[in-house]
């Protein structure tokens, strides 16, 4: 960065900020440990909140009126606090701006981190230095010399074999007066640091993909023997729902299995079929079918007075009535430009009007929200309203899917291999290495130094000193004729 | 074979607090003649060498021993109702108590075996006595399986190394209790604050990839069965918080000014997240509510 040397204007005459020591700056914040964990610290301090406060449903939080009604309904909960926690975002915690922004600083500051780290890593891995001078001898947390009554060379061969035997790679520099020996095993180990933190990157850019270009239904209603329904979000994929089964635990109303075998089509070719259970969804190239919910559909049949069919297939019960003991589907008519409720008392639920193998036809007009007509029809009959004329053909059940298509989930996956990965990697192979130094003394003899400068580590202290054992053993019985 | 698994379940509790005891009096019969002799025991964990002609001198070898009868008797409580259930006995909150202790228990009596520092003992057993006291006060019935947790191998994987994870954080919790309540220099008799403070250390070491397999597998799972990996659940925002406490943990001890004592306060409230997030689905509700009537 070059600084200003020539003021532009009367403005540059007063204080002189150079820019290299601003970005110099930044770049330490980002660089330093200290800035990484205040981050996860905060991060972790946002999380607890989102944890411990109710959040606000993503299709709650798109609607405004819902949002109110929603924040209404837990008012009682946090009372005054209501208010400031929704202010500062907190009911949505996971998208707020909060959350966004450490989320960002700590990106900036593991890529700061690793960008300064690798090249140190990469120096140490592929270039170690292999002489050290005399005050590292003196002051490494482990060290331990000894005398050899063999000449430098011969010694050396010894240390070379201890070290070999040890699984640690030799590198030799006698360029100077003494033979300086670096041993060292795993010196791949410390990138899983870098592997570990890109890793955090990598599930992050996934996720992000995921939410801008992924889809997801997560209420997609297929009713039994209707035609196939379109899926969403351009995968020119629909489904259609073959059959529907669930059994029940005896004696309760848990489900032990619920399983629907669906088609899925493109361009009217079947393209994939499959029993669709919730451990067990179908996938069609990156677009996957879960098996959600499901309930009970009416199969029905409209006819005008000419008996002309406006409509003919099975209504999925989607709603619940507010007190829950009816289920309610609906259709539209657009070529009466009515609206159709079709009601059915809930399962497990006795309902003197709507008896079981039964349901209520409401013929709603635009614009009212007092049904023009109802009647109750039984299944197999017909019955007129409103002019029209409504068949209930039989009982029929939906399959509730959860259609998902994530092209993010790659980089999830494979960020989420890497972490794993590179924890181990950092925790189980650390990357050991010793130095030892080989001095000829007067006498033609050997002076032996080891040191590490491994940081405080109770197993590597004990494979330190099995190796100076190695070591004297080895030198010992190397001069022995 | 489910009255079997009661029955081992029964003795694990009374052996883990059998155990417990034996160290909670030694300690004290130690502190005592330490007290009255002014005797300086020698060795690393200090708390069972000599103590002259008190007869207690062998309790702490008891409390050993029996610490590996309550691992064998819950191993045999967890085994049994595995065979009963058809499935991992990790379900409801019944079985997942009786597994958090089996965990708290196993990894201990690991590190005993590794570190000899017994003296751990004393703020470890309690955690698991406290799991399973909580686990005989909930319904022991074996429950239907609701369909999302029909899938034995990532149900089995993914609360085993749960388990494992929150059994070495016990054993980072305890270190760092006694770290802290030692002045720096650390009080004759209780272990080292460096041998704690690298006890601590191992177990954040083996715990730390365990709960990113926990996270991980979970998320593959939830992916299968809830169709997302990831849905903001409350009982996986407390898992994320308790992986970027142990996080900031590994990192505050490269950071000059928060090794030691800030460090260990890390481990403890990095503890208090993990039994949070163990027992939160009880109050905060979410997908995963299976064991309290919820479920989905």
């Amino acid at each position: 960065m070059k600084r200003a040397t020539e003021p532009i204007d009367d403005l540059d005459v007063g204080l002189q900020i150079p820019i290299s020591d601003i970005f110099d700056r930044i770049w330490r914040l980002f660089v330093s440990m200290r800035t990484g964990l205040a981050l996860i610290l905060g991060l972790a301090v946002l999380s607890l909140i989102g944890t411990l406060l109710v959040q606000a449903p993503p299709e709650v939080k798109a609607d405004p009126t819902a949002y109110a009604t929603w924040l209404d309904s837990i008012a009682p909960k946090y009372g005054g606090w209501t208010r400031i926690f929704d202010s500062a975002g907190f009911f949505s915690m996971f998208s707020s701006v909060w959350f966004r922004g450490v989320t960002v600083l700590l990106v900036t500051s593991i890529v700061a981190c690793s960008i300064r780290r690798a090249p140190l890593l990469w120096r140490r891995a592929v270039h170690p230095r292999i002489a050290m001078g005399d005050s590292f001898f003196a002051n490494a947390p482990l060290t331990t010399v000894f005398g050899a009554n063999s000449n430098p060379e011969a010694t050396l061969e010894a240390v070379r074999r201890v070290l070999r035997r040890r699984h640690l790679r030799v590198s030799v520099d006698s360029s100077g007066g003494d033979i300086h020996v670096h041993a060292d095993r795993f010196r791949w180990g410390p990138w899983g640091t870098i592997a570990a933190h890109l890793s955090i990157i990598s599930i992050l850019v996934g996720a992000v993909i995921g939410a801008t270009w992924g889809y997801r239904d997560n209420s997609l209603a297929v009713a039994v023997g209707n035609a196939p329904v379109a899926v969403g979000g351009g995968t020119g994929l629909t489904v259609a729902a073959r059959s529907f089964s669930a059994t029940y635990y005896p004696g309760g109303s848990t489900p032990s299995d619920y399983s629907s075998v669906l088609a899925v089509y493109r361009n009217g070719r079947e393209v994939a079929s499959q029993t669709v259970r919730v451990n067990q969804p179908l996938q069609v190239g990156d677009v996957a079918f879960h098996q959600a919910y499901f309930g009970g559909a009416v199969a029905m049949r409209v006819q005008d007075a000419a008996g002309k069919v406006l409509f003919d297939e099975a209504v999925p019960l989607l709603l619940a009535s507010t007190d829950g003991k009816e289920s309610v589907g609906r259709f539209s008519l657009p070529e009466v430009g009515a609206t159709v409720y079709v009601v059915e008392a809930a399962s497990g639920v006795v309902d003197p009007s709507i008896r079981a193998g039964q349901a209520k036809v409401e013929v709603y007009n635009p614009g009212s929200d007092q049904p023009a007509a109802t009647s109750v029809v039984s299944q197999g009959q017909s019955a007129p309203v409103a002019g029209l004329m409504f068949t209930f053909v039989r009982e029929r059940q939906f399959a509730g899917l959860m259609v998902a298509r994530d092209p993010g989930a790659p980089l999830v996956w494979g960020g989420a291999v890497l972490l794993v990965l590179g924890i181990v990697l950092v925790f189980y192979f650390p990357h050991r290495r010793i130095w030892v130094r080989l001095r000829r003394d007067e006498m033609h003899t050997t002076e032996v130094r080891l040191a590490s400068a491994q940081r405080r580590d109770a197993g590597f202290a004990a494979h330190f000193a099995r190796i100076a054992d190695d070591i004297k053993a080895a030198v010992k019985a190397a001069h022995t004729p | 074979m489910f009255k079997m698994s009661e029955y081992s379940f029964v003795a694990g509790t009374i052996a883990v607090g059998l155990a417990l005891a034996c160290y909670v009096l030694a300690f004290i019969a130690v502190r005592i003649a330490r007290a009255r002799t002014g005797l300086v025991a020698a060795g690393v964990g200090g708390e069972t060498v000599v103590v002259n002609g008190s007869g207690m001198a062998g309790l702490a070898a008891y409390g050993s021993l029996i610490t590996s009868l309550a691992l064998a008797f819950l191993t045999m409580s967890l085994m049994f109702r595995t065979i009963a259930s058809g499935h991992g006995p990790f379900v409801n909150m019944y079985e997942f108590a009786i597994a958090f202790a089996w965990g708290v228990v196993a990894v201990y009596v690991y590190f005993e075996h590794r570190y000899h520092q017994r003296m751990l003992s004393v703020l470890v057993l309690p955690v698991a006595l406290g799991l399973l006291i909580y686990a005989t006060m909930q319904p022991a019935d074996i429950e239907p399986l609701v369909p999302a947790l029909q899938n034995n191998l990532l149900l089995t994987i993914h609360v085993a190394v749960a388990i494992i994870a929150y059994g070495t954080f016990a054993i980072a919790f305890a270190s760092a209790v006694l770290y802290l309540i030692q002045p720096d220099g650390g009080i004759p008799g209780l272990p080292k604050p460096e041998v704690l403070d690298s006890i601590a250390h191992r177990a954040v070491v083996i715990g730390f990839p365990f709960l990113t397999l926990t996270i991980v597998f979970g998320a593959l799972w939830a992916n299968i069965a809830w169709g997302s990996y990831w849905s903001w659940d409350p009982k996986e925002t407390a898992s994320l918080v308790t992986w970027l406490l142990f996080g900031s943990y590994l990192h505050a001890r490269v950071v000059r000014g928060w090794r030691g004592r800030r460090a260990a306060w890390l481990l403890v409230i990095g503890f208090a997240a993990a039994i949070f997030t163990f027992f939160g689905n009880l109050f905060f509700g979410g997908l995963h509510s299976y064991a309290t009537g919820g479920g989905n």
